[in-house]
């Protein structure tokens, strides 16, 4: 049933599309014609040669900095987020940096990034990491300070060590929360990928987009670069779903 | 010397050896409560859970904590413990002052308290783990095995607490207590969310582990069901309402063990008992009592 669903509004967004197709004269590309110009971009997905690479390989590069930012900016913002959480000095002196940093545009690191690395694929997964920080830190720090009293008292009660309270009731109740910050932090990074390839140059989906679809004249390209990053967009929020629910507990 | 006075001195041998027979026959004091008071500051101002409390409780005895909700049962219990610190006032568990919550003092909580990201299993382990360092990783688990057994928990020992009912949580809950072989076992409202038939045989549960051990263990327990204080304990004491509560009454429960569930309700002195409880814990008998 649910397909059917899914079907019915894969029809409707085809059906303004084509609409929108109509009304530009062809100037947005109709879902047929991108299909055709789709084909031939996945022609050879991987090709990875000096002059010439595949979509896939671009989506591979893209995802290869989405990755490495995301990575890193996690591995910093999980520990700190449950400092965070656990101590009300930490929260109060971390707080407000966060505060500060956190409405700053992604894109506005770049050129920050730049300046540090001297070099642009560097500054991109600079400007991902610093992105990826936030949603985790703050997920983190709000998960470890709603423990809930039972847990606490249970440690208390039986002496649990500060690592076995950590390891056993910290980490674990954190978790779900945690898991949400990665999520978000993965869904910006994915739309932040895109933005700072088309400043960085390089090879990626972003550079896809601004120098083969709109230097390179084909508004069909861009459909298929539009495509292809919400799908993968998509598959990537689907797998921290996932976990999710693999990590909540019923109490 | 006159005659008078030697029977006097008679008498008083005889009170004495009376005192020094009792003595050997009672049980040495397993928590002494001395002069209690436990105040917490809140938004309004100083709050006084409880005031001037004094108890003692001896070794291998069950003693019910009974009240109105909100009378500070649980504040005494927390006192016990040592998750709740005394403002003015001390408690001595095992000859030892308390100040912290420690292995010697196992507690069920009122709501399982489990960890319901670990399995029934490793949620005990953790337990006897973090509580009796001194002894090897085998030891600890053949513990946790013969406490689960007891409780008739080992075919689910790897299940989730969520997978779990309500009684059997409980189970988990006593078992884990019983496991770090405490000498005092604290349990606060501990049947309180079960139903009255998964109750019921809790409490036979609960007096067939004391007697598997003995009837070594000083058990505390917070209530407020009667029938309950009345079946597992020895005493039974009232509090008053809070704020500021204090001891109303301490009741004993000299009914011989062990105790029949069936019966009891049928023996006089439980009926009396009865009553002298729901007198000091009910103003109001029926509508017309209003009046």
């Amino acid at each position: 049933m649910s397909v059917v669903y899914f079907l019915a509004g894969m029809v409707i967004m085809g059906g303004i599309w084509a609409l929108i197709a109509k009304l530009t004269k062809n100037e947005i590309p109709a879902p047929a014609a991108t299909w055709k110009v789709f084909k031939e971009v996945m022609h050879h997905p991987f090709q990875n040669d000096a002059d010439q690479k595949g979509i896939g390989t671009k989506l591979l590069s893209s995802l290869t900095r989405v990755s490495i930012g995301f990575g890193l900016g996690s591995l910093f913002a999980i520990p700190l987020g449950l400092i965070m959480g656990s101590s009300k000095i930490a929260m109060r002196i971390i707080n407000p940096m966060v505060q500060i940093l956190k409405p700053v545009s992604p894109l506005a690191w770049f050129p920050l990034g730049l300046a540090i690395f001297q070099d642009s694929p560097k500054a991109s997964i600079f400007m991902i990491f610093i992105c990826c920080l936030w949603p985790t830190l703050i997920n983190a720090a709000f998960g470890a300070s709603n423990i809930p009293q039972d847990h606490k008292n249970v440690s208390k009660a039986f002496g649990f060590s500060t690592r076995k309270y950590l390891t056993k009731i910290v980490l674990p109740f954190s978790l779900p929360h945690i898991i949400t910050g990665l999520r978000l932090s993965i869904g910006i990074a994915w739309m932040v990928i895109v933005a700072g390839e088309m400043l960085s140059g390089g090879i990626g989906l972003g550079n896809f987009v601004w120098e083969e679809g709109f230097n390179g004249g084909s508004v069909a390209k861009i459909l298929v670069a539009i495509i292809i990053i919400g799908i993968v967009g998509s598959l990537l929020d689907r797998c921290f779903t996932w976990l999710q629910q693999k990590f909540s507990y019923a109490i | 010397m006159s005659h008078t006075s030697i029977i006097a001195a008679e008498e008083d041998i005889a009170e004495i050896a009376g005192k020094v027979l009792e003595e050997a026959s009672t049980p040495p004091v397993s928590i002494q409560i001395d002069n209690v008071t436990v105040s917490f500051k809140t938004s309004k101002g100083i709050y006084t859970a409880i005031k001037d409390i004094d108890l003692t409780v001896r070794k291998g005895e069950i003693v019910a904590l009974i009240g109105h909700s909100g009378c500070g049962k649980s504040t005494l219990m927390g006192a016990i413990s040592g998750m709740v610190k005394p403002t003015s006032g001390e408690v001595f568990a095992n000859d030892k002052k308390v100040t912290s919550p420690g292995p010697d003092r196992g507690i069920v909580f009122q709501n399982y308290s489990l960890l319901p990201w670990l399995t029934v299993y490793k949620n005990i382990y953790v337990a006897v783990d973090s509580a009796l360092k001194d002894i090897s990783a085998a030891e600890k688990a053949e513990l946790v095995e013969a406490n689960l057994k007891m409780v008739n928990l080992w075919e689910h020992k790897d299940k989730l607490p969520g997978q779990l009912s309500g009684g059997m949580k409980q189970r988990v809950a006593i078992a884990r207590a019983f496991s770090i072989n405490p000498k005092i076992l604290l349990l606060d409202e501990p049947f309180g969310a079960l139903d009255a038939l998964t109750k019921s045989a809790m409490h036979i549960e609960l007096l067939k582990l004391w007697n598997l051990d003995n009837r070594e263990k000083t058990i505390v327990m917070v209530t407020h069901d009667i029938e309950e204080a009345i079946f597992l304990s020895d005493k039974v004491v009232v509090m008053n309402n809070g704020p500021a509560a204090t001891i109303k009454e301490i009741v004993d429960v000299p009914l011989k063990r062990p105790r029949n569930k069936k019966d009891i309700v049928h023996d006089p002195k439980y009926m009396e008992i009865h009553d002298r409880l729901l007198n000091l814990l009910i103003d109001k008998f029926s509508i017309d009592d209003e009046h």
